[in-house]
């Protein structure tokens, strides 16, 4: 961990308490309770992965890489922990987002290239089931957009991202450093001597953790350890990198144990089994022996269950159709 | 409605401008003092948009989004603290804590009207504040790239700030190569040899250097290396420094493969054997020490150890910042720790500690204090020029 976290602006003013945040949420949400009553939305997220899939989907013809998406995330989520959503149109939130993201993240874009994603992904009516992998290529964006004449939630102008750029650097009091958890597992990964698999698996959860409030809620290098941890415990095997609710339960039993034996033995008992038990066990008592908040530990593992067993429900259109809803209706696209 | 951004603070509800500092390419310096209770003197730097007469919003410049942050993040007692940025209608006013002089300034004074040598202690001082301060930039992965004496402030209680974070960046792991965003990086005075010579993947010891430069300059009153800046002939490729590079061996004597391994790796290696083909100066270098002990002499500081001299010491960490291998050049860190901060005495922390020179207030020119209105769309100011006594084509006159 570089010695510069403990001393940012990040651990300063945008790590919160689980209830904190909940105080401030509260907060914007009464200031705007009309709005708040008329246009529903799913869970916050459901409504991340959504976020997710279009900042990747803008990211993806562009060539951007994971760590500004991950800013752009962190972004999105410390603006409206500060405006309630449905006074914004989060297509340009989210464009305005990434555009700054890649400027901290030293990797640049023009202003009207992230236009021109964000107006083909936003512009286009995608269907529920359209994955990542098959998004249509950016020379087919004018032909789609033949398609639908009327684009719903898209903005039309340079000016608007720049505006919403004045509006987000505002709101988040010109704190635009970001320390992501992927420096401590790249520091990490080294001393467990992870494998290939285990190391993809780590970094996925960490791009998972995005979906929810962990960013804001506890230091990067938690989120590591958690991440490693669940990568080493769940063993990945060959069928991908799928990672089920069920299977995060068992680790955590891991923890738990360690926890009432204060962090002793005992460890590697509900999971992994055979090879793994070791490593398990030279990890639980890294993990005992350092001064890692293990309850941290245990509650970003349960931030991520939940975030598993919810994402089953998940559904594209359920997002964007509500969004649509307050979006056009309240003029917030013009 | 969110139907555009709102202004929160407005910069002359805040501060009332005292005059107009200085400008360059990012924009224009103000001096101010705080309104309504808010006590104190400020410079606000404001950032014009990135296209004269813009008139709609267009992205802000990546380098302001750099300054920004990163003088949002940094605090420490030897880095200019940032008091405050405010967003106003499409400009950016960075508020900054008012230091009266620099170091330009002060070297300046020092020149005029006759030459006379800046007090020992006083260098030792602000050599010692300086470090400290990069030290602290080092630590936290960030490189300020563009050291010189127009950039490090003092305040007039003595404390040395370094200032002008404007081409500062993060240098852990970059997405990018560092050369691959800003061609050019530091002034060319103070520019490192393996910058001069194309590196791509440079690291923060290029400030070290700059540091080197900066104690020689404050010792012998003039830029050690003096080079003539080679403009870039198109906007494609960047010329060869040839005439800095000439400057620097013509003191410190070519760089070779003993003394510096990675110099055969450099991009622009092979430019250095045709700089010293057919010119004997070359062979004969003057060499630091002879450089050093010649500088002591014409400023009289006395030979030899004394608490009213650079003595020794100076030479050696002098030495040791102007290193050619990037790799063996002395970290800040490192460099703090040299005896030179211990032989005679430590260091003060205010530089004019029993020292008796009085500098002048820094000039405030006051043809332009609305900062809401000037230097609006296109308008180029005469009078006081684009940084006044900073610039090397200026100050090539003065020697």
């Amino acid at each position: 961990m570089a010695s510069s976290y403990w001393e940012s602006t990040q651990r300063k003013f945008w790590t919160f308490s689980k209830q904190q945040l909940n105080t401030e949420r509260r907060k914007i949400e009464d200031s705007e309770r009309n709005l708040v009553n008329m246009y529903p939305l799913p869970d916050r997220r459901l409504l991340s992965i959504y976020f997710y899939h279009q900042l990747s989907k803008m990211a993806r013809p562009l060539g951007i890489r994971q760590q500004a998406l991950a800013t752009a995330q962190v972004y999105v989520r410390r603006f409206y922990t500060k405006v309630e959503i449905r006074r914004t149109n989060p297509a340009l939130v989210l464009a305005t987002s990434l555009y700054l993201a890649c400027k901290m993240e030293e990797c640049p874009q023009h202003i009207r290239m992230i236009l021109a994603e964000a107006r083909h992904c936003w512009g286009t009516s995608s269907s529920s089931s359209s994955s990542l992998s098959s998004l249509p290529h950016p020379r087919d964006a004018l032909l789609l957009r033949l398609h639908s004449p009327h684009p719903d939630t898209s903005f039309s102008e340079v000016s608007k991202i720049g505006e919403c750029e004045f509006t987000l650097i505002s709101e988040m009091n010109s704190q635009l450093i970001i320390h992501h958890p992927y420096r401590s597992l790249a520091e990490l990964q080294t001393q467990f001597q992870l494998t290939q698999e285990e190391n993809a698996l780590a970094w996925s959860i960490i791009n998972d953790h995005y979906l929810t409030d962990l960013p804001l809620l506890h230091p990067p290098h938690v989120v590591a350890i958690t991440a490693l941890f669940l990568a080493v415990v769940l063993k990945p095997t060959q069928g991908g990198l799928q990672i089920h609710a069920a299977s995060v339960s068992s680790a955590l039993q891991t923890l738990g144990s360690m926890r009432s034996t204060g962090g002793g033995g005992g460890g590697g008992g509900g999971a992994g089994g055979g090879g793994s038990q070791n490593r398990v066990q030279k990890l639980v008592d890294w993990l005992a022996e350092s001064s890692v908040d293990i309850e941290a530990v245990v509650e970003c593992t349960q931030e991520l269950i939940s975030l598993y067993e919810i994402w089953e429900n998940y559904s594209d259109k359920a997002c964007k159709d509500s969004i649509a809803k307050f979006v056009k209706s309240r003029g917030l696209d013009k | 409605m969110f139907t555009g951004y709102n202004t929160k603070k407005r910069v002359n509800e805040r501060y009332k401008i005292i005059g107009f500092i200085s400008s360059g390419t990012y924009g224009r310096v103000y001096k101010a003092e705080g309104r309504n209770g808010h006590v104190g003197e400020f410079a606000i730097k404001k950032f014009k948009p990135d296209k004269e007469g813009e008139l709609q919003y267009s992205g802000i410049s990546q380098s302001a989004i750099r300054e920004m942050a990163l003088c949002t993040e940094l605090s420490h007692p030897n880095v200019v603290h940032t008091c405050e940025i405010i967003l106003e209608d499409k400009c950016i006013f960075i508020v900054f804590e008012y230091a009266e002089h620099d170091l330009l300034q002060i070297i300046h004074h020092h020149n005029q009207p006759q030459r006379q040598a800046i007090p020992a202690k006083t260098i030792k001082s602000i050599l010692h504040q300086l470090l400290q301060g990069l030290v602290y930039l080092h630590k936290n992965w960030v490189m300020h790239r563009d050291l010189k004496p127009a950039n490090i402030m003092v305040t007039s209680a003595g404390k040395v700030k370094i200032g002008d974070l404007g081409l500062a960046r993060l240098f852990y792991k970059p997405l990018q190569s560092l050369f691959s965003g800003d061609k050019v990086v530091v002034t060319i005075w103070y520019r490192a040899p393996e910058l001069l010579l194309g590196s791509r993947h440079y690291t923060p010891a290029v400030d070290l250097w700059a540091v080197g430069c900066i104690f020689a300059e404050l010792l012998s009153l003039r830029p050690i290396f003096k080079g003539e800046e080679a403009k870039m002939d198109n906007k494609k490729t960047v010329p060869f420094q040839r005439n800095q590079m000439q400057k620097i061996v013509e003191i410190m004597g070519m760089p070779n493969r003993d003394r510096w391994p990675l110099l055969v790796a450099m991009p622009e290696y092979q430019q250095l054997n045709t700089l010293a083909a057919g010119n004997s100066r070359f062979n004969r270098p003057q060499g630091l020490e002879n450089w050093y002990q010649s500088c002591l002499k014409n400023n009289q500081y006395p030979q030899g150890a004394s608490p009213d001299s650079p003595g020794p010491e100076g030479f050696s960490l002098l030495q040791r910042l102007l290193e050619y291998d990037p790799q063996k050049r002395l970290t800040a860190e490192k460099a703090l720790q040299h005896p030179y901060f211990t032989a005679q005495g430590k260091p003060s922390e205010n530089c004019f500690e029993d020292s008796k020179v009085k500098y002048p207030v820094r000039r405030v020119s006051q043809e332009d204090n609305d900062i809401r209105t000037s230097s609006l769309p296109g308008t180029k100011r005469s009078g006081l020029p684009d940084d006044t006594l900073l610039r090397p084509a200026k100050r090539l006159k003065e020697g």
